[in-house]
């Protein structure tokens, strides 16, 4: 016989068991009822990559977006991703060879502690991003000299000839702070800042811009939080309370999006948003100015040697690019013809890529490789604009065997790729760009065979002067000096410039995802500085 | 045993400098640039940019150099300065301990009291159904990979049924209690405000229900054992012999000796999930000692990763100290010497 557990229970059971019953029923009792809080505030789910909230060391996506809502920079970009406006100057002008340019501040324009915006914060801030060293200062790289001739007047006098440097200025790091608070804070602007400054703690939990927002708590981790800057009357802001919250994954943010946490997720990749049912929420995919592509070294030390200008060509024809954006993206994506993203000057009229197995396998034999060799693809194990890098390099291996490259894969961590690809090289591997701003200079600047450009290294330039394409040094110049209606024509020589190079091959350009809820109304993409709160609003 | 106590709280500095000093060399020496999350990929083919980071954050010294301002900084209590953060390595880890603490203190408690209970009844009712279902729920706790169950379960009851919030500590559009304790439990009652008690409630049930899952599967596998172990011995016939209840004989007799092997479980994996509940604490956003440390790993934050290890090192020696302790107050016969 199998005796009953409830035989001779002992009174104070009885009692601990009531006890137990009571705490959990007044703990039920006081769970809240779904949103019982302040519904006001916006929630954006976003994976945070913050590596510093200072003005002068920020270099991230999330960042981007800090630095666009907090910071106000000298000058704007329209809706439409291409045109000029005006931000915190009113008008500009430049000089015949475009080195010399002229900026009239609003008068308006206030701080978030209600001081006014001077010439002086403006020239304090860009001498700061120059002499800080941070990720972004080689944007300041042309500027020469910086004049504040008035409060409402700057002179900056570049060494030579930017047409882009206009453009440079819609760039969210190129924001002004508040010289006077930030100096009382361990800020400093001059030459040495870059070991003297002690600034950086104090930025991570306070901002000193004019833009929309303010900062009011950074939790690394957890979220970033604004509020509305009092002193803003550029536009009128939609939501007065935001918080970014950290959201790590796609499929976690189209959860959070359709159960109604958060309003806006922004790293929802195109097959993941394909499963979203609730009709609460609108998605939309558009195009996008990231791009990922394969890079090519034929200066690394693993097989570099092997990748002569044939085989690269090879290389190229031998990738499958419609297959790639479907075993990628699902299709959500574009090609791209040169490493300048298409829509940018001097992508106009460019062949897009495509497969051609027949005549890749010729080059091969041309090359003398007809029975191809083994090479090393070593690639950051991560996932970037909603694309699996181990996916993209699974396809590039399975399109290279046609042409018999035995490509041997090796995923690694971002910052063992950039230890690797710095010190000896890697002959195939794939990394991603997005644009800072809009022009096709940085495209030139970074991945063009030029002396001293990040690829002209990584590509073994230093080892093997014979990559330098002396050519696109001189149009570059060109370039700079050009007037708009001459710009595009000269882009696209430096577009197919690096085409012919065969370095950088990019493969695919994925599209982007805008989801949130049907409330919520100004959601977009800006090329230059990712996403706009202030134009945010609920319905 | 007050003399055995001091030789291991004595030992326990001595075996964190071992912990650190290995922790030290292994990070600095991995293949990988720390730099790149401090600068940015641009700017590391800047020469200019690559040297002031250095000089900055003292990578420009020779490792031994480092290692010695390193423990010299670490005598005075100075963790460093995060790469990341850019705070106070000390201050990072006082600030997501007390979440770590809360989530892991109630897995352990919905775990263990769930893990004791199933394991009970599974040894009193062995070989039958309710044995066999134990044993699943049991077997799926243990086995089932936290990445998934997380998941799902965040799937089922926040998206599909709405029951429960989705990842976070608290609601965002709420205002969290200010912070006394870091518990964010404890600050809301501390602050009077039982709506925000309720949300940090509400907020740790399926983060610590998916934790204490794995714990509930290893205690109740454990105690089941036990309990087969200690009914089979002639002090629990002689129990039920002098007319003992059943219940009387389970929990007075039978539990508290079958107990002993489970607080050797119990105390390390309090300990291990310190720093182990890194999934969990990635799928439900839980800011906690986990994901900094998962965080300090991918970009090579070595004050960061060297905090972390000396906050695993340290609960792992502390849990084992207090672990023999209490196996001597469980049961009479050990005597630490």
């Amino acid at each position: 016989m199998k005796p009953a557990l409830n035989r001779q229970l002992p009174s104070w059971t009885h009692l601990r068991l009531a006890a137990a019953l009571c705490v959990g029923v007044s703990a039920l009792a006081m769970l809240p009822e779904g949103a019982s809080a302040q519904d006001s505030t916006l929630v954006i789910a976003r994976d945070i990559d913050i590596n510093s909230l200072d003005p002068s060391r920020a270099w991230c996506d999330t960042c981007q977006i800090y630095m666009s809502n907090v910071y106000e920079t000298l000058i704007g970009l329209d809706k439409d991703n291409k045109t000029l406006k005006p931000r915190l100057a009113t008008k500009w002008e430049a000089n015949a060879d475009q080195s010399k340019f002229t900026f009239t501040l609003d008068p308006g324009a206030k701080f978030a502690d209600g001081t006014p915006v001077e010439a002086k914060d403006v020239k304090w801030s860009m001498e700061r991003l120059e002499n800080i060293k941070g990720g972004a200062s080689y944007m300041m790289d042309s500027v020469k000299s910086i004049d504040a001739k008035d409060a409402h007047t700057v002179v900056v006098t570049l060494s030579g000839p930017n047409s882009e440097f206009l453009n440079i200025l819609t760039a969210p790091y190129t924001g002004v702070v508040n010289s006077k608070v930030a100096s009382a804070n361990g800020a400093i602007a001059a030459p040495g800042a870059d070991t003297a400054d002690k600034a950086e703690s104090w930025f991570m939990q306070h901002s000193a811009g004019s833009g929309a927002y303010e900062l009011v708590d950074y939790k690394p981790g957890e979220e970033l939080r604004f509020k509305a800057n009092p002193h803003y009357d550029r536009t009128k802001v939609g939501v007065a309370d935001i918080v970014i919250k950290q959201t790590k994954d796609s499929v976690t943010q189209a959860q959070q999006l359709e159960s109604g946490n958060v309003d806006v997720a922004m790293q929802i990749d195109p097959d993941t948003a394909k499963t979203i049912q609730a009709d609460t929420v609108s998605v939309e995919t558009i195009p996008s100015y990231n791009f990922l592509y394969v890079a090519l070294s034929p200066g690394a030390k693993d097989g570099g040697k092997l990748l002569t200008k044939e085989v690269r060509e090879a290389i190229g024809l031998a990738l499958d690019y419609d297959g790639i954006i479907d075993f990628t993206v699902g299709g959500a994506g574009r090609k791209i013809a040169s490493p300048i993203p298409n829509g940018f000057p001097g992508t106009d009229g460019l062949t897009l890529p495509q497969q051609n197995l027949e005549k890749a396998k010729e080059l091969m034999k041309k090359a003398g490789h007809a029975e191809g060799f083994e090479l090393n693809d070593a690639f950051p194990n991560m996932n970037v604009y909603g694309v699996d890098m181990s996916l993209l390099n699974q396809k590039i291996q399975q399109d290279l065997a046609k042409i018999n490259i035995k490509v041997k894969l090796t995923p690694i961590e971002f910052s063992v790729w950039r230890d690797r690809v710095k010190s000896e090289g890697i002959a195939l591997t794939t990394l991603f760009f997005a644009p800072d701003y809009y022009g096709s200079a940085q495209y030139v600047q970074y991945f063009g065979m030029i002396e001293g450009s990040p690829w002209w290294n990584r590509a073994g330039g230093k080892r093997d002067a014979s990559f330098t394409n002396p050519q696109t040094e001189t149009v570059l110049t060109k370039a700079l000096s050009a007037s708009e209606a001459q710009k595009d024509g000269i882009y696209k020589q430096l577009a197919q410039q690096m085409i012919d190079d065969r370095i950088i091959i990019p493969v695919v350009s994925p599209d982007l995802v805008l989801a949130h809820g049907k409330n919520i109304t100004g959601v977009r993409y800006s090329a230059c500085c990712n996403l706009m709160m202030d134009e945010i609003g609920r319905q | 045993m007050t003399r055995y106590i001091l030789r291991r709280l004595i030992s326990i500095p001595l075996l964190l400098l071992g912990i650190v000093s290995i922790a030290f060399f292994i990070s600095h020496t991995t293949q990988g640039d720390p730099l790149i999350s401090i600068i940015g990929d641009r700017q590391m083919d800047n020469p200019d940019a690559v040297a002031a980071a250095k000089a900055r954050w003292g990578l420009d010294k020779g490792l031994p150099e480092q290692y010695v301002i390193y423990l010299k900084n670490l005598v005075t209590g100075d963790l460093g300065t995060s790469f990341r953060t850019k705070q106070p390595v000390a201050r990072d880890l006082l600030v997501r301990l007390p979440a770590t603490l809360e989530l892991v203190i109630a897995a352990m408690l919905v775990g263990s009291i769930a893990g004791i209970v199933l394991g009970v009844i599974a040894a009193r009712f062995r070989d039958t159904m309710i044995d066999h279902i134990a044993r699943l729920a049991a077997l799926m706790g243990s086995s089932t990979p936290v990445f998934w169950s997380g998941l799902i379960l965040l799937y089922i009851f926040s998206v599909v049924l709405g029951w429960l919030p989705g990842p976070g500590r608290f609601d965002a559009r709420a205002v969290a209690p200010e912070t006394v304790t870091g518990f964010l439990t404890i600050d809301s009652l501390l602050a009077g405000d039982f709506t925000a008690f309720g949300q940090a409630i509400y907020h740790l049930l399926l983060p610590a229900a998916v934790l204490g899952w794995t714990v509930m599967g290893i205690v109740s596998r454990l105690v089941r054992a036990s309990m087969l172990d200690v009914l089979s011995q002639d002090y629990i016939v002689a129990a039920r012999a002098r007319g003992a209840g059943e219940l009387r004989v389970l929990l007075n007799h039978a539990l508290r000796n079958a107990l002993v092997p489970t607080l050797t479980i119990l105390g390390f994996t309090f300990a291990y999930l310190i720093t182990g509940a890194v999934l969990t604490e990635t799928i439900f956003a839980w800011p906690g000692i986990g994901s900094y440390a998962v965080d300090a790993t991918r970009n090579l934050d070595y004050p960061a990763i060297i905090g972390v290890t000396i906050i695993g090192g340290s609960a792992f020696l502390i849990s084992n100290l207090l672990t023999d302790i209490a196996y001597a107050f469980a049961d009479p016969r050990i005597r630490l010497s």
